[in-house]
C-alpha cells in the first residue's frame, strides 16, 4: 500500500470459495489475511487482535453478521466493519450502517469492487487513527502545561529572592513569600496599587519602564538601604515583561538581600585602610630620617646619623616582617596553604624553638621550664604551621616578660587533644586589651609596650592556625601579672585529609 | 623664639620632627600619648601644637583638639594623618575639627617648616 504498511483484514464468510479467492487476491494486493468460516469464529478471531478492516458476511447460519459486528466493534471500535450482503437491499445497508457499519459490498462483487470499497474503508480507517493519535497528544499537552504551570509556581514560591510582579497600572499580579519579608512588600495584596507602599528608590526602578515607551529588554538595579544603619540592605532588579505583540504588559522586580556581603565589603575597606596605615608608618619614619640627612640646613652629628641609620634599619626590619606575616594571613584566608601533613613530635618542636630564642632568652634573664606529662601521642599537623604557632606564642612571652621574670610551658594530652600553655610573668593585660587580643594590628599601647616592636600580627596568625586544624584556644591574662595561653589540638582531624608520612 | 609641642606615639617621627624644627630655632615639647600631650599643653602653653590624628584610637587626635578648644586653648593646630580620608573620616576643617592645617605623611621638612611659619604668622598678625 501506499505507506508501506500493510493493513490488515478479516474476512468472515462461510462460503469456502468466497474465502479463498478473496484472501489470495488481496494477499496479491500486499494485505495481511485471516479467514474465519463462521460467526463464532469470526467474533473470536475480530476480538483477539486488532484489525484495521473486517468484511463480514450478512447471513451466516450460526450468528448475523451484524452480531459479528456488534460484538467486535464492542473491542476494537476503531476497526472499519464492511458488510458483505447477497440481498442487496436498501434496508439492510442501512441497518448495518446504523449498528456501525463503514459501508457494504453486494455479493457477488468484482475485485474492482472490492478493492474500491477496502480503499474507501481503509482511508477512513487511517482517518480516525490520526484524530485518535492526535486527540491523545492534545490531552497529553493539556496536562503537560497544568504540570507545568503548578512547577513553575513551586520554583517561584521557592525562591529565596523577592519576587513581584506590577502590571501597567501598577497594580500587583503576582509575588512570592519571600517578597513579603521585607518592608513595604509585606503590605502586598493581589490585583491593589502597590507603588505607593513600597520604597520610593524601588517605585523608581518601576516607573522607569511604566513612565516609558520602551521595548528593550533590559534592567535597573539599585542598593536600596530597607533599614538605616546598615540593617537590612537589598538590590532591587526591575525588569519589563513584554505582551506577545511587543507591548509591556508588566514589570518584575526582584529583592535580594545584601546586607551580609556589604558587611563584608565594609570591613574589608576598614581592613585595606588599616594595612595601609601599618605600612605607611614606618615608611613615613624612615622618610623622616632620610629627609633629614638630604636637609643641608639640618647639622647632624655622627651619633646622630648613626642612631637615625640603627632606627631606620629597625623600622625597615618591621615593615619587612610585617608585610610577611600579612601574606602569611592572606595565604591562609584563601585557604592556598598546603598542609604537608605528618606525624610531628609537638614537644621537640617546641624545644627546638626555645633554642632558637636562647640569645632573646638569655638577655633579659628569664628562666624557662618545660613540663611534659608522660606517653604525648604524636600530632598529626604541618611543621611549618606548628613551628609559627608556638614561635608567635614564645616570642610573645619572652617580648613583653619582665627581666628576670619566668615562662612555664605545660604539655600534656586529654582525650582528643594535645593541650599546651604558653605562661609568662610578663606585663599582662587589661581586660578590654585580652578583648581585643585576635584584632589584626591591635598593640595595646601603654608605657610598658612603647619600646616593644611588634607587626600586631602574630596573634591573628595564631589563632588562624589552630582554627585551621579545628583546634581551639584560651586566654587568661592579668595586669602586670603575666599572660596564660592554652592551645588545644586534636589528634584525629576531620577536617585534614592526613596524610601518613613515615621517615 | 616660639614654642611647639608635638603629640605622637611614633617616636621615630617625633624625633625627626622636633630636630627639623629645633634645627630652625623653635623650641619643642613632645609627648607620645594623649595624657602626656595634654599635660605638656597646659605646663608649656606652645605657640603651635602638631597632632597626630591616629594614636590609641583612630580619633584620639580629634578628641585632644576638641578639648584643647574646650579649655580655651587657642594655639593653632597642624594635624598629621595618614589614612584618615580612606577610613571614611574625611572632614573639614569646622568646629567639630578644630584644627588649622592637616598634613598628610610621610612630611617633608620644608613642607612642614611653611605651614609651622604660616600659622604661627598668622597668629601674630590676630
Amino acid at each position: 500500500m501506499e505507506n508501506g504498511h500493510s493493513p490488515k483484514i478479516l474476512i468472515v464468510d462461510d462460503e469456502k470459495g468466497l474465502r479463498i479467492g478473496t484472501k489470495r487476491l488481496l494477499e496479491g494486493e500486499g494485505y495481511i489475511v485471516e479467514t474465519a468460516e463462521n460467526g463464532c469464529e469470526g467474533i473470536k478471531l475480530g476480538t483477539a487482535s486488532e484489525f484495521d478492516l473486517a468484511i463480514i458476511d450478512l447471513k451466516m447460519p450460526d450468528i448475523d453478521g451484524i452480531s459479528v459486528m456488534k460484538e467486535i466493534l464492542k473491542v476494537y471500535p476503531d476497526s472499519v466493519c464492511l458488510i458483505a450482503t447477497g440481498y442487496a437491499s436498501y434496508e439492510t445497508a442501512i441497518e448495518a450502517i446504523k449498528f456501525g457499519a463503514f459501508s457494504y459490498i453486494p455479493k457477488p462483487f468484482t475485485p474492482d469492487e472490492l478493492f474500491q470499497k477496502l480503499s474507501q474503508g481503509y482511508s477512513r480507517r487511517e482517518l480516525i487513527i490520526e484524530r485518535k493519535k492526535w486527540k491523545q497528544e492534545r490531552e497529553e499537552r493539556l496536562l503537560e502545561v497544568a504540570f507545568e504551570k503548578s512547577r513553575l509556581n513551586t520554583i517561584i514560591n521557592s525562591i529565596t529572592d523577592g519576587l513581584l510582579v506590577v502590571n501597567k497600572n501598577g497594580e500587583a499580579v503576582l509575588y512570592n513569600p519571600s517578597a513579603l519579608k521585607y518592608p513595604g512588600f509585606d503590605q502586598i495584596k493581589i490585583e491593589e496599587y502597590i507603588l505607593d507602599k513600597l520604597h520610593p528608590q524601588i517605585t523608581e526602578l518601576i516607573n522607569k519602564f511604566l513612565s516609558s515607551e520602551t521595548s528593550e529588554q533590559k534592567s535597573f538595579s539599585s542598593q536600596v538601604e530597607l533599614k538605616a544603619n546598615r540593617q537590612l540592605i537589598v538590590e532591587a532588579t526591575s525588569s519589563p515583561v513584554f505582551n506577545p505583540d511587543g507591548t509591556l504588559a508588566g514589570v518584575v522586580v526582584i529583592i535580594k538581600d545584601i546586607t551580609g556581603l556589604k558587611k563584608i565589603e565594609f570591613l574589608k575597606s576598614q581592613f585595606v585602610s588599616m594595612v595601609s596605615h601599618e605600612l605607611k608608618a614606618p615608611i613615613a619614619a624612615v622618610y623622616g630620617y632620610l629627609k633629614l640627612f638630604s636637609d643641608t640646613s639640618i647639622h647632624l652629628t655622627e651619633e646622630q646619623k648613626l642612631n637615625y641609620l640603627n632606627r631606620s634599619q629597625i623600622r625597615l626590619d618591621g615593615l619587612l616582617k610585617m608585610v610577611n606575616d600579612l601574606l602569611d594571613i592572606s595565604r591562609m584566608e584563601l585557604k592556598t596553604v598546603n598542609k604537608e601533613i605528618k606525624e610531628i613530635d609537638l614537644t621537640a618542636v617546641i624545644k627546638s624553638i626555645v633554642e632558637l630564642f636562647q640569645i632573646e632568652i638569655k638577655k633579659k634573664n628569664i628562666s624557662i621550664t618545660i613540663n611534659v606529662s608522660e606517653k604525648i601521642p604524636f600530632l598529626q599537623a604541618d611543621q611549618d604551621e606548628m613551628s609559627r604557632l608556638f614561635t608567635n606564642l614564645l616570642s610573645n612571652a619572652i617580648k613583653y616578660n619582665k627581666t628576670g621574670g619566668s615562662i612555664v610551658i605545660n604539655i600534656n594530652s586529654s582525650g582528643n587533644y594535645i593541650i599546651t600553655e604558653v605562661n609568662d610573668t610578663g606585663i599582662g593585660m587589661k581586660p578590654a586589651e585580652s578583648a581585643k587580643l585576635f584584632q589584626e594590628f591591635f598593640r595595646a599601647k601603654n608605657d610598658k609596650t612603647k619600646d616593644i616592636s611588634g607587626t600586631g600580627l602574630g596573634l591573628s596568625i595564631v589563632k588562624r592556625i589552630v582554627d585551621s586544624y579545628s583546634g581551639k584556644m584560651e586566654v587568661v591574662s592579668e595586669f602586670n601579672m603575666g599572660t596564660s595561653f592554652k592551645i588545644f589540638l586534636p589528634l584525629r582531624n576531620g577536617n585534614n585529609n592526613t596524610e601518613q608520612k613515615t621517615g | 623664639m616660639a614654642k611647639i609641642a608635638i603629640i605622637d606615639d611614633d617616636p621615630d617621627i617625633l624625633d625627626a620632627s622636633s630636630l627639623v624644627l629645633t634645627s630652625k630655632g623653635y623650641e619643642v615639647v613632645t609627648a607620645t600619648n594623649p595624657d602626656d600631650g595634654y599635660k605638656i599643653v597646659k605646663e608649656n602653653s606652645p605657640d603651635l601644637i602638631i597632632l597626630d590624628v591616629m594614636m590609641n584610637e583612630p580619633d584620639d587626635g580629634f578628641f585632644l583638639a576638641q578639648k584643647f578648644r574646650k579649655e580655651k586653648i587657642l594655639s593653632p593646630i597642624i594635624m598629621y594623618t595618614s589614612v584618615s580620608k580612606s577610613l571614611g573620616m574625611d572632614f573639614g576643617i569646622n568646629e567639630l575639627v578644630p584644627v588649622d592645617e592637616f598634613v598628610e605623611k610621610p612630611i617633608s621638612p620644608e613642607q612642614l617648616i611653611e605651614k609651622v611659619n604660616k600659622l604661627l604668622h598668622k597668629k601674630g598678625e590676630v
